[in-house]
């Protein structure tokens, strides 16, 4: 045939390279899982595996350096799990070196990252026994969450009760801020103060017009002077205490306080009268509510 | 419905004895090398381009496509993994081998069909040439051979295509891109798709031979052969993959 | 050898040696109420061109076929060379076959090869022990005995169908046979190619000393070539004789194929 070496070489052009392309991924492929070039086995023992499976990466300081080559269940609370490794990660792992099982990314494989030892240990031999830690379990992470949300649950329920006693309690504090008894005690008070600073008016008159020893105190014009720049002392005492007050409401910490005293004295009201309808309930609505999404958790 | 079913039975039987003659002649000599040679370069070399144009856009447009679902779980570094492990354990397989249906199966059936029709195949019998050996045996061993081959090279040309996909959103180079593929790979992803591909490239050549070679006397049956054996190499293409992948997973 | 011997073996065992060819009550059908052959008997002598006529669809060409076992008979016996074909196996058939020429309506040259290799394909088969100038030697020989010695790298498609009649001839010829069976091989020629094939088949038979059958319903070609001719009608064979024997032949059927 005359076109014979036209096609042949095109032929074996095609299977070759064919065939070097399939070759070429396989030898990668099997590098990848150390079937080639020269490696070690390590053996070491978990309570639990969590998923590890054969095939999975080793990895250590951060590189892949083997893979998972079998996994045996030992007895009831032993499983033996035996690695491949590269020879020439061998000198790095010393014998005090540790296995624990991790995962790569929330979704990933399994891996099992090797914990170097102590620089000093001599390296690890073939087929030697390491020592394992604790994986860190899914579930022991759920459970620590679960203990915080629980705590989180008490802690507003707390919270959620002592509101309530501050609304409808006896104490000092909640009296202050909720009965109308004690501010009617305090108008009371007042008004008194008013009397008795009346009464001390018509005093300080006598004081001025009387020649006693006590008004002359009073009224002579050196004391007079004196006690004057006193007064005006006091003054600016006060007007700088008012200021304070001032500041101290536009205070972010202390605001809620006032505000809060403004709305009580609007809720009591509402309050009393809730009460009034669902008084065989002892708990009041507010904490049923609170203890409900504790529950929940 | 008893002649409809007869002539179903009848049919397997004689693709039976059609393949169990495959066996039967391709270990005796004499054997047909040049043939051979000549049907594995029509087979084969002819079909690459073809097959390198439908791979390349099958890695193309699987990357593009599967980049915003990965996207949206933020998983866009899996692409290159996930792109080469669909070509090479699935798409590359499937569509390579249904594309050689297309040619090769309905080439071969059209090719002997006519031989058939015109009297060459007798013509090759009274000369005492065996034309089962001499057309079957080769374009059944080459179709076997070629097919895996050429589903190597729509995985390779596949898998660039993968890498230009992933370019057109984001920078990744070449090395990184292809040592993202190779992580991700494992030998039972490419071996039991390995071997699909021998059975693929056996069906698509035996079923090609046997429409061509029983093709009934007359020109319309060329074009009936041809047709036949495209829809039925298809067909068998799918419950093959079926099959093989029921059983890979048995070994998984 | 010397002549005089073959003469007395001739003359000794004169009807025994001379037939190569006796089908004796062959049936062939294709299916059920579809008997295409149903009992024929003849014979064939050495160096005879046997003429089979009948109308389309009479069995002639499943006839010839039967004879190389193309075709598998129903029942009967095919004798070639003295050995019944019908109980050979493939090795033993095959050997039968190479002595054989069988020439096919539409010479069924290979498509996807040129002349050349139509020619040297059969060839280097069979006969492996011929170097390369043999074989090209023997392509030029069969191709310079149909006269088409320059069409030997064209491929089948660029040749006319006289041409290819003839290629397809050639190549029949270059393994020498014995006995060489055509099939309709003046079927779609004009008039003019139809008688230069008739007289190459003619001048073949008498150069290689060929025994051969040759199928047709063209009355120049059976004329020219036929040394005696049989008229094959349902399935059986009902007229035997020459030419000029038939053409006067008291039936009336027989006849209508002469005008």
């Amino acid at each position: 045939m005359k076109n014979e070496s036209g096609f042949t070489w095109k032929l074996g052009m095609f299977v070759v390279i064919g065939l070097a392309l399939f070759v070429v991924t396989i030898y990668f492929v099997g590098k990848q899982q150390n079937l080639f070039g020269s490696t070690f086995q390590l053996q070491t023992k978990f309570k639990t595996v969590s998923g590890l499976e054969v095939g999975n990466n080793v990895r250590f300081s951060g590189i892949n350096v083997g893979t998972v080559k079998d996994i045996e269940l030992v007895n009831d609370t032993a499983v033996l799990v035996t690695l491949v490794i590269k020879k020439d990660v061998q000198r790095f792992i010393k014998s005090d070196a540790a296995a624990s099982i991790g995962s790569d990314g929330l979704m990933g494989d399994k891996v099992l990252t090797l914990i170097p030892g102590t620089f000093s240990k001599p390296p690890v031999k073939d087929n030697d026994q390491i020592a394992s830690r604790k994986a860190v379990e899914m579930e022991d992470v759920m459970s620590s969450v679960k203990t915080t949300v629980d705590n989180a649950g008490i802690i507003s329920a707390q919270l959620a009760e002592f509101s309530y006693k501050m609304n409808n309690g006896n104490g000092a504090l909640s009296k202050l801020v909720t009965d109308e008894q004690f501010s009617s005690s305090l108008k009371s008070t007042l008004t008194n103060l008013q009397t008795s600073s009346n009464e001390f008016a018509k005093f300080t008159t006598k004081m001025n017009d009387g020649k006693g020893a006590l008004s002359k105190l009073v009224s002579d014009e050196k004391f007079g002077k004196t006690l004057d720049s006193t007064m005006a002392n006091l003054q600016s005492g006060t007007k700088g205490l008012s200021e304070n007050m001032e500041a101290a409401q536009h205070n972010f910490l202390l605001k809620g306080y006032f505000k809060k005293k403004k709305k009580a004295e609007a809720k009591k009201q509402a309050e009393i009268k809730k009460q009034a309808e669902s008084k065989r309930k002892n708990t009041p609505p507010v904490i049923d509510s609170v203890k409900l999404t504790t529950k929940g958790e | 419905m008893v002649i409809y079913l007869k002539s179903i039975f009848n049919d397997a039987g004689n693709v039976t004895l059609f393949t169990a003659r495959f066996f039967k002649e391709v270990l005796k000599p004499p054997f047909e090398i040049k043939e051979f040679i000549r049907q594995c370069y029509t087979i084969g070399y002819k079909s690459l381009p073809l097959v390198g144009i439908t791979g390349f856009i099958m890695g193309l447009v699987l990357t593009l496509q599967s980049r915003p679902t990965l996207a949206e779980f933020g998983a866009e570094s899996w692409l290159p993994g996930m792109v080469a492990l669909s070509l090479i354990r699935e798409i590359a397989p499937v569509i390579t081998a249904l594309i050689c249906a297309g040619k090769i199966s309905s080439g071969i059936g059209a090719e002997l069909g006519s031989m058939k029709v015109t009297e060459q195949i007798d013509a090759m019998e009274v000369s005492a040439i065996n034309p089962y050996k001499y057309l079957v045996v080769t374009r059944i061993l080459a179709t076997t051979l070629m097919v895996p081959l050429l589903v190597i090279f729509a995985d390779g040309i596949g898998i660039l295509g993968g890498y230009i996909g992933i370019n057109i959103h984001s920078d990744v180079n070449l090395v990184r891109y292809f040592s993202q593929v190779l992580a991700s790979l494992d030998f039972i992803d490419i071996l039991p798709a390995t071997i699909k591909t021998f059975f693929f490239g056996f069906f698509i050549g035996m079923i090609g031979c046997y429409k061509g070679f029983t093709a009934a006397n007359g020109t319309e049956s060329v074009g009936k052969a041809a047709n036949s054996a495209v829809v039925a190499a298809s067909l068998i293409i799918f419950i093959i993959d079926m099959l093989a992948v029921q059983i890979t997973d048995l070994f998984m | 050898m010397i002549p005089e011997e073959i003469n007395t073996v001739e003359q000794l065992t004169d009807k025994k040696e001379n037939t190569v060819i006796s089908i004796g009550n062959l049936h062939k059908s294709f299916g059920k109420n579809n008997d295409v052959l149903k009992g024929v008997e003849l014979t064939v002598k050495k160096g005879e061109n046997l003429v089979v006529l009948g109308k389309s669809g009479s069995g002639k060409s499943v006839l010839i076929k039967c004879l190389v076992r193309l075709v598998e008979a129903d029942q009967g016996e095919i004798k070639v060379f003295d050995t019944d074909i019908t109980t050979l196996d493939n090795n033993a058939l095959n050997a039968v076959r190479l002595r054989i020429g069988f020439l096919f309506q539409n010479a069924a040259l290979y498509d996807s090869m040129t002349v050349r290799q139509n020619l040297e394909f059969p060839l280097k088969r069979h006969s492996k022990e011929l170097n390369p100038t043999e074989v090209e030697e023997a392509i030029i020989e069969a191709l310079d005995s149909v006269g088409l010695a320059d069409a030997i790298d064209k491929m089948p498609s660029e040749l006319s169908g006289g041409m290819r009649k003839r290629i397809g001839l050639a190549r029949t010829l270059i393994l020498k046979p014995e006995i060489i069976l055509y099939d309709e091989p003046t079927t779609g020629l004009d008039t003019i190619t139809s008688r230069e094939i008739s007289e190459l088949i003619l001048a073949i038979q008498k150069k290689n000393k060929t025994t051969s059958i040759i199928i047709t319903h063209d009355m120049a070609c059976a004329k020219l070539t036929g040394d005696r001719l049989v008229i094959l009608k349902e399935g059986l064979i009902v007229a035997e004789g020459t030419y000029e024997e038939l053409e006067k032949s008291g039936d009336e059927w027989v006849r209508s194929f002469f005008n």
